[in-house]
């Protein structure tokens, strides 16, 4: 075992130490710091008149982090395997005796490392937004965390299919349509996808006829006047059949894994927490028999309507933690990626890629 | 046992038959030529040699082990210089050859030090500190030839290596690869300059459309008539003497002397003493075409008369 990680660590080296003598890597990494504060600035300004300061400050730049960072990183990962193979090294230390698997996994590793920098170069405003507000502990440390997991994931998507597919430029660009299938894609199935199965809801309301009240008035004792129940039906989103969509949105994971927080009256306090709520109150089929009946909560003074509406937080508590689902989907995603690239660049090689030469 | 052992070996890529039917031997303390023209599968073989490529059929075994059962113990006695140059290209030379080291399981300290040796033995100690992005064809050509070094493999298989080097470097390669055969390693080489292997190479391999030529077949094209070139300080007279020995009608007489198409070694022996002897002043007497040459230029125009 020791032998494994020692030719992983290896191949992580190698790769690591061309990738920070690159001059490029350096004018992007300065790029996406002016970007983060640039947006933390423009965030304090706009947040400052009406969110509690650092909450949403806190979460718009984990967001925009995980934003960035799954741009930057299908271009660092998503060459690893091709582009070694068309410069001709990929060969040479594959008749070394690093296996395969090291080879893959340390370059999977090394561009993990590589896109956690921009994670690492933004935790200054991380810790800036702490300090303006009550952020909690646990949410700093699980949305970093998480999101430290989803850069890896986009990560093993852009090795995997850097070993899958020959040409460099069109597994950088497969990486990009599937990071936009996995950000945007999922909003537009879990959309389309709950209005398109739309369900009848039937309302029967019975109301207490006030005509006659005010005519005749209603002996103590007695049941009020009623007027006969009125039925009516419209159609609704069912998107308790589709939620499993936005649950497999990194955006929806960070957010659902961060710890929720409400106020006393239940209601979110910050960014996360009401995405949380959205996406898990989605879970939950809607009533397709509304009764509603005025007679029978009847009392002189007027009708007594039962309010039992939820509270977000009620919602949020009786719900399936939608991260944990989407956050396991997608590292089995990242290890089947990453699989399927290890077989495929196994030697010695049963076939190889239409054009390319295994040199 | 054999460095390396072929045999009945193929390869196809889709419906592309690169290597059909290969057969050879190469022992210890050898030096073989792997010749054939473009496209013969000569790559093609070294990769399945080099354990990167797994064949149709046939049995490899490179320094005793099968490349396909045993890659790893293949690997840790085989190197593997390709065709095609590839390099780290931000690293220094020194670094990418410590880092191959590194990578066949060597310490730092041992990866170091050989580095340090195959630098000098390659004779790059002026760019030992450069990214290797800036050597120049020949010279990324000498630090493969270090890479493929870099563990003291017992098995050695160069894929034009020659290519790109300038004549002195080629001297060198040439001193450099007879000396480790010397050493007891088994060397494969290919090439399609034959002037070059004729000088390094003790034995050959002949691929020709993906098959090796068998050794009855390398003794007959061997055997048949190959063309000798003459001087002579009085070219009046040497005509004169061909025409007297009858040898007139096959030999082609130009401004640099004669051409004479001869059966056998005995036939330019008696040749020789003959012009000799009629007191002809012969100041060049030799092939004009190499030995490997001569037998690849049979063997392929006998390819060419069968199809």
């Amino acid at each position: 075992m020791s032998g494994f990680l020692r030719g992983l660590r290896l191949v992580v080296t190698i790769d690591l130490r061309q990738r920070v003598r690159t001059v490029a890597w350096y004018v992007l990494l300065g790029v996406f710091v002016v970007l983060v504060a640039g947006v933390t600035a423009l965030l304090v300004l706009a947040t400052d008149a009406f969110l509690d300061g650092g909450g949403g400050v806190f979460s718009s730049i984990v967001f925009f982090v995980l934003l960035l960072g799954t741009l930057v990183s299908p271009a660092l990962s998503a060459n690893a395997i091709n582009g070694e193979r068309d410069a001709g090294t990929l060969a040479t230390t594959q008749v070394t005796l690093v296996t395969t698997t090291q080879v893959v996994l340390g370059k999977w590793l090394a561009a993990w490392i590589t896109a956690l920098a921009f994670l690492a170069a933004a935790v200054p405003f991380l810790v800036f937004a702490v300090a303006l507000g009550e952020v909690p502990a646990t949410t700093i440390l699980v949305s970093t965390i998480v999101t430290a997991l989803e850069l890896g994931v986009v990560a093993a998507i852009g090795v995997g299919l850097s070993g899958l597919l020959t040409r460099p430029l069109f597994s950088v660009a497969v990486t990009y349509l599937v990071v936009a299938a996995l950000s945007i894609g999922t909003l537009i199935a879990f959309g389309l996808g709950g209005a398109s199965a739309q369900s009848e809801v039937r309302t029967t309301s019975t109301y207490v006829d006030w005509m006659a009240v005010e005519r005749d008035g209603v002996p103590p004792g007695e049941e009020p006047p009623c007027l006969p129940p009125e039925t009516w039906t419209y159609d609704v989103p069912r998107f308790d059949h589709v939620w499993g969509f936005l649950a497999a949105n990194p955006y929806v994971v960070v957010a659902d894994a961060a710890p929720a927080s409400f106020d006393d009256r239940g209601t979110p306090t910050d960014l996360f927490t009401w995405i949380a709520v959205g996406v898990r109150q989605a879970q939950h089929a809607p009533e397709l028999e509304v009764v509603f009946d005025e007679c029978a909560n009847w009392t002189p003074s007027g009708a007594v309507v039962d309010d039992e509406s939820e509270t977000p937080r009620e919602v949020y508590e009786r719900s399936v933690p939608s991260w944990f689902v989407g956050l396991a989907a997608h590292l089995l995603l990242a290890a089947g990626a990453l699989a399927w690239a290890v077989r495929r660049t196994a030697t010695p090689a049963h076939r190889l890629p239409r054009g390319s030469r295994i040199a | 046992m054999a460095g390396i052992e072929v045999s009945g070996v193929a390869r196809a890529f889709g419906d592309v038959h690169a290597v059909r039917n290969a057969t050879f031997t190469v022992e210890p303390g050898h030096v073989a030529g792997l010749i054939g023209p473009n496209g013969a599968g000569k790559t093609t073989l070294l990769l399945m040699l080099a354990t990167l490529l797994r064949p149709d059929a046939g049995a490899i075994r490179v320094a005793g082990f099968d490349p396909l059962t045993d890659p790893a113990e293949v690997r840790a006695r085989m190197g593997w210089m390709p065709d095609l140059l590839g390099s780290w290209a931000s690293l220094t030379v020194r670094e990418a050859l410590v880092a191959s080291a590194r990578l066949y399981g060597r310490s730092t300290d041992v990866a170091t030090a050989r580095a340090g040796e195959l630098i000098d033995l390659v004779d790059l100690d002026e760019l030992a500190d450069r990214p290797t992005r800036v050597l120049s064809r020949g010279q990324k050509q000498r630090l493969s030839l270090a890479r493929a070094l870099v563990h003291d493999p017992e098995v050695l298989l160069l894929d034009e290596p020659a290519s790109g080097l300038d004549p002195v470097a080629r001297a060198g390669l040439r001193t450099l690869v007879r000396r480790l055969a010397s050493e007891g390693r088994t060397v494969l080489v290919s090439s399609h300059v034959l002037a070059e292997l004729e000088e390094m190479a003790d034995q050959a391999v002949y691929l020709s459309a993906g098959v090796t030529a068998a050794a009855d077949e390398i003794a007959r094209a061997a055997s048949t008539a190959r063309d000798w070139r003459l001087r002579s300080l009085d070219p009046d007279r040497l005509r004169v003497a061909l025409d007297a020995a009858g040898w007139a009608e096959v030999a082609r007489i130009d401004n640099l002397g004669a051409v004479v198409p001869l059966e056998s070694e005995e036939a330019a022996a008696q040749l020789l003493a003959h012009l000799i002897g009629s007191g002809v002043p012969v100041s060049s007497f030799a092939p004009a075409v190499g030995d490997l040459e001569h037998v690849f230029l049979d063997l392929s125009r006998n390819g060419e008369d069968d199809a």
